[in-house]
């Protein structure tokens, strides 16, 4: 009767504040959140790619702890409802532990509301809003790509000084466009500019002549777009048609390599990136070879910066499991929360390190244009700056994010 | 008014595209009353197949393939733009040879192997091309801008709008002056009469879903060089097409048209002066139209309105 009512117990017990699978030599569990397909498909496979990469690394020399590292993938179809069923399946039913991946600020905070709910660690390793490392932080996820307002810090002020005062802001339709834009806004302002409109774009939106027949209107100085996915391949498409891409000046917020690869001769503008595959630091022509090995025959040549955060995102957790020497998640979260890397160990200019406030990855940040001497098919960016973590960071995220205590995480381990 | 003008003009080519893009669409819905869901993807299908052979890799032999690159970009161009659609009229006729089975039962078998067809062709697609955006070259003299009332327009945008309206026009006279358009109209119409009458009703159903195909992967074409290639631009295809047919009446030819232009206007107006309804624009106007018409604007009484 004892181990009846005990194994009831274990059953419907509170199992949210005490979530623990069987220990020992089984695997790993990762559960992986990328897009196949909707806007950010494309670039939901490259973030795929560099995760994978980190666990084929990892597992050949011997796993984590003595583990290996297993994990399952589904497509989150660029859509925060389907985001948030495949987070509760993985965690649920699949029994992953840590979840990882997102392209979509929408799809990446449906997942977060999930992780946090079960106390599952969430990294989040492109999805680039600052509402995500802001009102919508959570103690289990870590954001590693830098966000809208780090690249509007990096650009804007220069941009207004030397470019022209009169600014417009095309903005797509949901999170990240509204909080890019409004941390563009800002430092528009702050530096004296003006904005002049800010036409907002519905995701899918294919056909931008509205928009452009409205900028030639009001003729601005400078276009500011916080356009993402195939919308912004859309637009590149049509400007370049246009001529429109010499007057007014043109600041993109970011480019993710996916979305520049399909379409190079549409690249204009000044933009945002955190890597570029042929940065002039140790370690990057290497890493290029391996992930090239990795990825044969597959449709894009090279790593960007995409590709770059899952790997980045999946090693440094695997490093933090491996340090904190358990896969408690408030220990991986400790670990996580104190991690600094190196500019070496980044393939970066600058040392990176995770806030502990806001659990952002504070980095490098780089601005690019087209490359106009390209040196072979896939150099692409010309890096025309690069700014230190501190100067780009958003001052305003800590003030934001509010941090559940560790004792109110509910405790999952593997 | 000088500000308006712009956006009038631009709603209208639009609807231009939005009328192309269904009219392949409304007449399989129309003539043979089946609903095709893999229109979209027979959409994305012609932009791969014209991608491909207008590309610097066509799927030729060597000889072949060096004496169709050394043509101009603009024979190329104009030949895909003949050789596509039949490529994939292939590909439409191997539907409608599954659909057979269907014809005369429940609609939602006919509904549910084109929504498999469509699954299929953008799984196809994703296999052959991968996940990776392509790029449709077209000739420089279609492309590019050309200034008009002090604005940069785009050169292609207009082509696109003209061969739409020629397009259209010539369904029509085919439709509505020819034998075949007639046979077509009587089968749709009374199909037991016309098979009496010694026709082939098979045959006459299988051209209509070859036409219909045919007229889906032109649109594509047509389209590709403004949305871009990927394997989901069906779906951005298809969901117009739809709303297309049902404002303008299902079976209505001028309906079609006359509701892409006003889609086109929805769009393009609320893409100017309030950018954020601009896609949801033509959904209130779909839902304002069949609240008070159910019908469409040229569709037939239905038990809709019974």
């Amino acid at each position: 009767m004892a181990s009846v009512i005990g194994g009831t117990g274990s059953f419907f017990g509170p199992w949210r504040e005490n979530h623990a699978w069987a220990q020992g030599a089984k695997p790993i569990k990762l559960g992986l959140t990328c897009d196949a397909s909707g806007q950010y498909g494309n670039s939901g496979q490259d973030d795929f790619r560099g995760i994978k990469m980190a666990i084929d690394e990892i597992n050949a020399k011997g796993g984590v702890l003595g583990r290996q590292v297993t994990f399952i993938t589904a497509d989150t179809e660029t859509t925060p409802a389907t985001g948030s069923r495949v987070a509760e399946r993985f965690i649920t039913r699949e029994d992953c532990t840590i979840l990882i991946g997102a392209l979509h600020s929408g799809v990446a905070n449906a997942i977060t509301q999930v992780a946090s709910k079960y106390g599952v660690i969430y990294m989040n390793t492109n999805s680039s809003a600052p509402s995500e490392a802001g009102e919508n932080c959570s103690r289990v996820k870590f954001v590693w790509d830098g966000n809208g307002t780090n690249f509007s810090k990096a650009s804007v002020k220069n941009a207004v000084d030397s470019i022209g005062k009169n600014w417009m802001l095309l903005t797509n339709d949901y999170v990240w466009g509204h909080t890019t834009s409004a941390a563009t806004r800002t430092q528009v302002e702050s530096a004296g500019g003006k904005i002049l409109d800010n036409l907002l774009v519905p995701q899918n939106t294919r056909d931008f002549t509205a928009y452009l027949l409205k900028i030639q209107q009001a003729k601005p100085d400078v276009v500011a777009t916080a356009v993402g996915g195939d919308d912004i391949k859309a637009l590149r498409e049509q400007v370049a048609q246009l001529k429109l891409d010499g007057k007014p000046a043109w600041i993109n917020n970011q480019q993710d390599w996916p979305d520049v690869w399909g379409a190079p001769d549409s690249l204009f503008g000044v933009f945002g990136t955190t890597w570029y595959h042929k940065l002039p630091l140790p370690g990057v022509a290497e890493f290029v070879k391996k992930w090239q090995a990795a990825n044969k025959d597959g449709p894009i040549p090279v790593p960007g910066n995409v590709s770059y955060n899952g790997y980045m995102s999946t090693r440094e957790l695997l490093r933090a499991i491996e340090r904190a020497g358990s896969t408690n998640n408030v220990k991986i979260i400790k670990e996580l929360e104190n991690l600094k890397v190196s500019a070496t160990d980044r393939m970066q200019h600058f040392d990176a390190y995770m806030d502990p406030m806001t659990h952002q990855m504070q980095q490098a940040i780089y601005l690019a244009r087209r490359n106009a001497k390209p040196a072979d098919n896939t150099d692409l960016f010309e890096i025309i700056s690069w700014t230190e973590p501190k100067s780009a960071a958003d001052d305003a995220a800590p003030g934001k994010c509010k941090l559940t205590p560790y004792d109110q995480v509910p405790t999952v381990d593997s | 008014m000088f500000d308006l003008l712009p956006h009038l003009l631009n709603g209208l080519t639009l609807g231009l595209l939005f009328a192309l893009i269904a009219l392949g669409f409304m007449l399989i819905v129309g003539l043979m009353e089946q609903i095709n869901l893999a229109h979209g993807s027979l959409f994305a299908l012609g932009a791969y197949v014209a991608m491909q052979l207008t590309g610097p890799r066509p799927p030729l032999p060597a000889e072949l393939a060096k004496a169709w690159l050394a043509l101009p970009l603009g024979w190329r161009y104009a030949a895909t733009l003949v050789i596509a659609p039949v490529i994939v009229s292939l590909v439409g006729m191997l539907i409608e040879l599954c659909m057979r089975r269907t014809y005369g039962k429940d609609p939602l078998y006919g509904l549910l192997l084109t929504f498999g067809a469509a699954m299929v062709i953008e799984e196809m697609i994703r296999l052959v091309w991968g996940t990776r955006d392509y790029v449709l070259q077209v000739p420089s003299a279609i492309n590019g801008g050309f200034l008009f009332g002090d604005l940069i327009w785009s050169t292609y945008r207009f082509y696109a709008a003209g061969i739409s309206a020629g397009v259209i026009g010539l369904v029509w006279l085919l439709i509505e002056k020819t034998s075949f358009g007639a046979t077509v109209k009587a089968g749709a119409h009374d199909s037991e009469i016309v098979r009496a009458l010694g026709i082939n009703l098979s045959r006459l159903r299988l051209l209509v879903f070859v036409f219909g195909t045919m007229l889906a992967a032109i649109a594509g074409i047509i389209v590709a060089p403004i949305w871009g290639i990927r394997p989901h631009m069906g779906v951005d295809a298809v969901i117009p097409a739809f709303l297309v047919i049902v404002l303008g009446g299902v079976g209505s030819f001028w309906g079609a048209v006359v509701a892409g232009l006003l889609a086109g206007l929805c769009v393009g107006l609320a893409g100017a002066y309030a950018s954020e309804w601009s896609l949801l624009s033509m959904y209130i106007l779909l839902v304002a139209v069949v609240t008070f018409r159910a019908r469409g604007l040229w569709g037939k009484k239905s038990v809709l309105e019974a």
